[in-house]
């Protein structure tokens, strides 16, 4: 009798391998494979708001009530504007559940605007006013480094008025250092986005190691099986071709 | 009258709310009315933390919505696909429901919406790896992206390919037998231009928000209500 | 002519490209090759920091990463929770995303050694799933028994020793984000740092790395450890080596592969330029 974790076990792998497939083209099992997951997570994610929603709400009111209609007596005004979002299916109440949404909206912007200014820029700001003077050369050119970047940076996407150039004039100074400083950002964001992409490599090997190491056992056999199988695709996809 | 219910009120709702939350942080009137402020900007937090619970399972039916119109409106070629997804939801909430029911009618059992047996082996042997997998296919591309498209066309291309390759040998530990200063060189371009690249974008990020957040609060913003009035 | 037209296809043909990378991928991990580590300044500052910490000290993870990002963040959960355990410190788990308790379980299960000797309601306290974004984060932080009454199992929050010495922010010595998102990294540090001034350290997928490095920039984390990497790292300082360690030699493999694709992809590219150039010309 075969027992649900090695049934658990062959689904696991059938999945990734089904999911896989798509790589070599787009094919029924994939498809099949696609639309269990969306099942599941769809599925997992109402349940998990039903979690939430009992430990948040619904434990406290039904085990100590008493304690809960003194305190938390408000929670009524959430419960209602929830359930008013499932007026969005109505055709005539649909307006409702903008109601909820306004309420979830303004919180969370709120919350978000108040710690902001300071969170993102000032504290920002106040990490890039650095000495650009000093005994030590290597922090000497760091600081010019972080100075300028940053600078450039905020040049490039902030400050967009470029400063205009006179036909035929020589460049003022004002427009040669707002090119210079628009530049530096440039080249600065250019090392930004190279640390990004090797960055994303380390990420993507490292969820297909995690996949092979979990899900697919390092198993010797099977994975000369796979070699052969991807040597076949490789054949197959090179006559696709001509 | 319907317009002032349909789109006014809750746009006050939006002004006033965003204005109370921004008030209960900076303003200081005395002990009594700050412990109050807590208070009261706490059970807002809770409200969002009760409303977003009540969004996601609107999401949800969202999903079974779409697909049960799918079949009606695609037919055969789209129905065993779509008939798997519903079927797969309405058996992952069931057994979450049943969870949760004997999370009361058995409390001693330990059962809860995520520990209900059923519902666990399926978000670890369905759910898990199929996620998994779906993510980590993206290897390929950039494997793919890297031969085709990587072109160091200009000095820029050339000064992003150089960065790419030095994170590229500090992140592995074949850089380090090649040449030991790599990790330190990550390091540096992690801590120092990487960071003040970035910088800027934070910045604009957090204008980004007081923006919106200001275009709430004086109505401009209106794409949250979903269709025009 | 037509087989080395059709040599040519197959060397062009991505199916070739995948088949190497995965086994670049496979074969060190079937046949390790050992290359050593060296452990960078950064992951060493993070150790110090944690190696800082009293006995007793209470600690705040937040599990938020889905189970793709298994393999570059449990490592590091895993070798953190060692370090703290070692260290006497009780744990607080929580989760603001759904997945992250999946993500949880599966981690539970990979590191049960370490949690054998432990009490669960003393030792360390998962919380569970709490929707509501940036709300939620904000509401934790001023009471965290106030949001929710019970953990994950169904148990009462008030009935667990652990957390009846912790409730707020300001409880805790450290709060470590284990995340898979860039969202709630900018959650932490504007409702728990900024307001209470909680030391933040940051646990990210390597891709997520470069973007939340100016927060650390600003001295509004303690740290960072970004990826498989700093895990593997991790993983040796505290002396447990798992997965971190065991994926390095498959990233140094693939790696050099994709380095190879970059290397020849310029070198057809320039070819084909130059030639085209010459012929221009003529």
């Amino acid at each position: 009798m075969i027992s649900w974790e090695v049934l658990g076990a062959w689904i696991s792998a059938a999945l990734v391998v089904w999911i896989y497939s798509f790589a070599y083209r787009d094919n029924a099992l994939y498809k099949l494979a696609e639309h269990i997951f969306l099942g599941t997570a769809a599925g997992y994610s109402i349940a998990l708001a039903l979690d939430s929603l009992n430990r948040v709400l619904i434990r406290p009111a039904v085990t100590t009530p008493g304690t809960f209609w003194a305190t938390s007596w408000h929670y009524v005004i959430p419960v209602v504007l929830g359930l008013l979002m499932f007026a969005k299916y109505s055709r005539r109440y649909y307006w409702l559940a903008r109601y909820a949404v306004a309420v979830n909206l303004a919180v969370g912007t709120g919350l978000a605007l108040r710690a902001v200014p300071v969170a993102n820029i000032v504290r920002q700001i106040t990490a890039t006013i650095l000495p650009l003077w000093g005994s030590d050369p290597v922090k000497v050119v760091n600081n010019w480094l972080m100075v300028l970047i940053t600078v450039g940076g905020l040049t490039y996407f902030l400050f967009t008025i470029f400063p205009r150039r006179v036909e035929g004039a020589p460049p003022s100074p004002t427009y040669q250092v707002y090119r210079a400083l628009y530049y530096i950002g440039i080249y600065g964001m250019m090392v930004g986005f190279g640390a990004l992409f090797a960055n994303t490599i380390m990420t993507r090997v490292g969820f297909l190691i995690s996949i092979y190491l979990i899900y697919l056992q390092p198993q010797v056999w099977a994975s000369i099986v796979a070699a052969i199988l991807a040597a076949i695709a490789i054949v197959l996809g090179a006559l696709r071709k001509r | 009258m319907s317009l002032v219910v349909r789109k006014y009120v809750p746009q006050i709702i939006i002004s006033a709310i965003i204005v109370a939350t921004v008030a209960f942080y900076y303003l200081y009137i005395s002990k009594e009315v700050a412990g109050a402020f807590s208070t009261a900007d706490k059970a807002l937090s809770d409200w969002a933390v009760i409303i977003t619970s009540f969004a996601l399972i609107v999401g949800g039916i969202d999903i079974l919505r779409f697909h049960v119109l799918r079949i009606k409106r695609e037919g055969l070629a789209q129905a065993p696909f779509s008939t798997v997804t519903i079927a797969l939801l309405i058996t992952m909430v069931v057994f979450g429901v049943i969870g949760w029911y004997y999370s009361y009618a058995d409390p001693k059992a330990g059962i809860t919406i995520t520990t209900q047996p059923q519902f666990r082996w399926l978000y670890t042997n369905v759910y898990a790896p199929s996620d998994a997998a779906v993510y980590s296919i993206l290897v390929f591309y950039i494997a793919s992206a890297s031969y085709r498209a990587f072109r160091v066309r200009n000095p820029m291309a050339l000064l992003l390919l150089i960065t790419a390759v030095i994170i590229m040998f500090g992140n592995t530990t074949i850089g380090g037998l090649i040449w030991p200063g790599f990790l330190s060189l990550r390091d540096w371009i992690m801590t120092v231009p990487n960071t003040a690249a970035f910088r800027p974008i934070t910045i604009g990020a957090g204008l980004g928000t007081i923006v919106l957040g200001l275009r709430l609060l004086t109505w401009r913003e209106v794409s949250w209500m979903g269709r025009r009035e | 002519m037509s087989g080395r037209i059709s040599l040519g296809r197959v060397l062009e043909s991505r199916e070739l490209l995948y088949t190497l990378l995965l086994l670049s991928v496979i074969l060190p991990l079937l046949h390790p090759i050992g290359i050593p580590i060296e452990i960078s300044v950064r992951t060493r500052d993070v150790y110090n920091y944690v190696e800082k910490l009293k006995p007793g000290c209470h600690v705040y993870i937040e599990v938020y990463y889905e189970v793709a990002a298994r393999g570059e963040l449990e490592p590091n959960l895993i070798a953190l929770t060692k370090h703290l355990f070692d260290k006497g410190c009780r744990i607080v788990y929580g989760s603001l995303s759904a997945f992250g308790v999946v993500a949880f379980s599966l981690f539970r299960a990979s590191a049960a050694d370490l949690f054998a000797d432990k009490v669960y309601g003393r030792d360390y306290v998962y919380l569970g799933y709490i929707a509501g974004g940036e709300a939620a984060t904000a509401s934790l932080a001023k009471s965290i028994k106030g949001t929710i009454s019970v953990d994950n199992y169904g148990n009462r929050l008030e009935d667990l020793p652990l957390m009846k010495e912790v409730d707020k922010a300001t409880d805790f010595d450290l709060v470590v984000i284990v995340s898979s998102g860039t969202d709630v990294f900018a959650y932490y540090v504007r409702q728990w740092h900024t307001p209470y001034g909680v030391p933040l350290l940051f646990v990210a997928l390597s891709v997520i790395g470069p973007s939340i490095e100016p927060f650390v920039g600003a001295k509004q984390a303690i740290g960072m450890l970004v990826g498989q990497r700093a895990a593997a790292e991790y993983e040796v300082l505290v002396g447990r080596l798992g997965l971190g360690m065991a994926s390095m030699d498959a990233q140094s493999t693939s790696h050099m592969l994709i380095l190879a694709f970059i290397v020849i992809g310029n070198v057809v590219y320039w070819s084909k330029r130059l030639s085209s150039r010459r012929g221009g010309a003529r």
